[in-house]
């Protein structure tokens, strides 16, 4: 579990608190210091998407664990939920963050971990 | 063996865990142990245990904190070691190599953290981290404005690169006192490891010692009372049968910790 807990670190971004390999206290990259943003695109407009109530532990285990099949999954349920009033979206985009200190000032720079597009003809892409 | 058995029921009635059916279900199994004849030492009720608590785990995942994990492994041992002839001595070797194991991780994940070593983690987590503030704020020479200004500083969101932006002093002294936590923390938790992995002879006192001076000290910080309890309870079942004065110490650290953080 231990071992597998690093590898998921190294090679999906897994914060280190998580996953059951005793990383806690280890590192400022726990999962509430990551952000996320939601966009919905289409060719005429960009409208930032909000992470509903019902999705805040799906968006959380995605923060957590920024896997390209749980950022994936995560766009596939703000998809049914985005605004179709104007145009409908053509693309759900979904951009990881994760906080980095300076090692001297500790001042804050966001470091992307994953970027996943899921286009609504059905298909996910990672640009 | 039993107090070990009992101080462990009493972590998720003290700190009741998962959510739904799982918490109801979990606080009637803890509770049935304590008070029911004969259900303390059934391997059945802690195999139930160690299933639910996996349960939470595979439902939660990635999100669960290490101790639930520990729970789990924890209650599968004595589950198991409950249905051998010699139970006290193979949940002795059963808690043993689990704290030294469960060190050993938290010591690697501290050296190849690429933020842990130079003390950045805890010159974060001090002014970021509102439960550690009374820590920082009395050891570390801050007033509360500069305590916030440097957690509102820390703590921005940026997408890209560091935002161009004066930087809030920061006081020497909780840098030094980051430094000593980071370095402190490091060590005892090498020593309880290699202590509890390597054979020790007479020396095993040095286990027990390591452990409570780890948990009377850490665990007065740290905000996370029920893996410090999960940890005691480790530590007294490998006490042998006649260590009163250790096990009352074990005792002692488990009610510490409950002073420490009566609510959290």
């Amino acid at each position: 579990m231990a071992l597998h807990q690093l590898w998921l670190v190294e090679r999906e971004g897994l914060s280190a608190w998580c996953g059951g390999g005793f990383g806690m206290f280890s590192t400022t990259d726990g999962w509430g210091a990551r952000h996320l943003h939601a966009v919905a695109l289409s060719p005429a407009f960009r409208t930032s998407l909000e992470v509903p109530y019902e999705l805040e532990e799906d968006a959380a285990r995605a923060l957590a664990l920024p896997s390209a099949a749980r950022v994936g999954a995560l766009a596939r349920a703000l998809a049914e939920r985005a605004p179709r009033d104007l145009e409908p979206p053509e693309t759900i985009r979904i951009d990881v963050f994760a906080r980095r200190h300076d090692p001297e000032t500790l001042a804050p720079r966001g470091e992307l971990l994953r970027s996943a597009e899921l286009r609504l003809d059905g298909a996910t892409a990672e640009p | 063996m039993s107090l070990a058995l009992r101080l462990t029921l009493l972590v998720p009635l003290l700190r009741p865990i998962g959510s739904g059916w799982l918490r109801p279900a979990l606080l009637a199994l803890a509770a049935a142990g304590l008070v029911l004849p004969g259900a303390l030492r059934h391997p059945a009720l802690w195999l139930a245990l160690a299933l639910l608590g996996a349960w939470r785990v595979v439902s939660g995942w990635p999100l669960a904190d290490n101790h639930a994990y520990l729970l789990v492994y924890w209650c599968l041992a004595i589950a198991l070691a409950l249905l051998v002839p010699d139970a006290q001595r193979a949940l002795a070797w059963n808690g043993r190599v689990l704290v030294g194991l469960a060190f050993a991780c938290a010591v690697l994940s501290k050296l190849l953290s690429p933020d842990y070593l130079d003390g950045r983690f805890f010159r974060v987590a001090l002014v970021e981290d509102p439960r550690l503030e009374r820590f920082a704020m009395t050891l570390g020479g801050l007033d509360r404005e500069q305590l916030l200004a440097r957690r509102e500083f820390v703590a921005q969101h940026v997408d890209g690169p560091a935002p161009v932006r004066a930087v809030p002093p920061e006081a020497t002294r909780l840098r030094r006192l980051a430094l000593a936590a980071t370095w402190l923390t490091l060590f005892l938790e090498a020593a309880i490891a290699l202590t509890f992995l390597a054979p020790l002879g007479r020396h095993v006192w040095l286990r027990h010692a390591l452990l409570l001076v780890f948990c009377g000290s850490v665990y007065a910080i740290a905000p996370v009372a029920s893996f410090g309890w999960l940890l005691l309870a480790m530590g007294a079942a490998q006490c042998a049968p006649d260590a009163r004065r250790t096990r009352l110490a074990y005792v002692f650290g488990f009610a510490l910790l409950i002073l420490y953080h009566p609510a959290g």
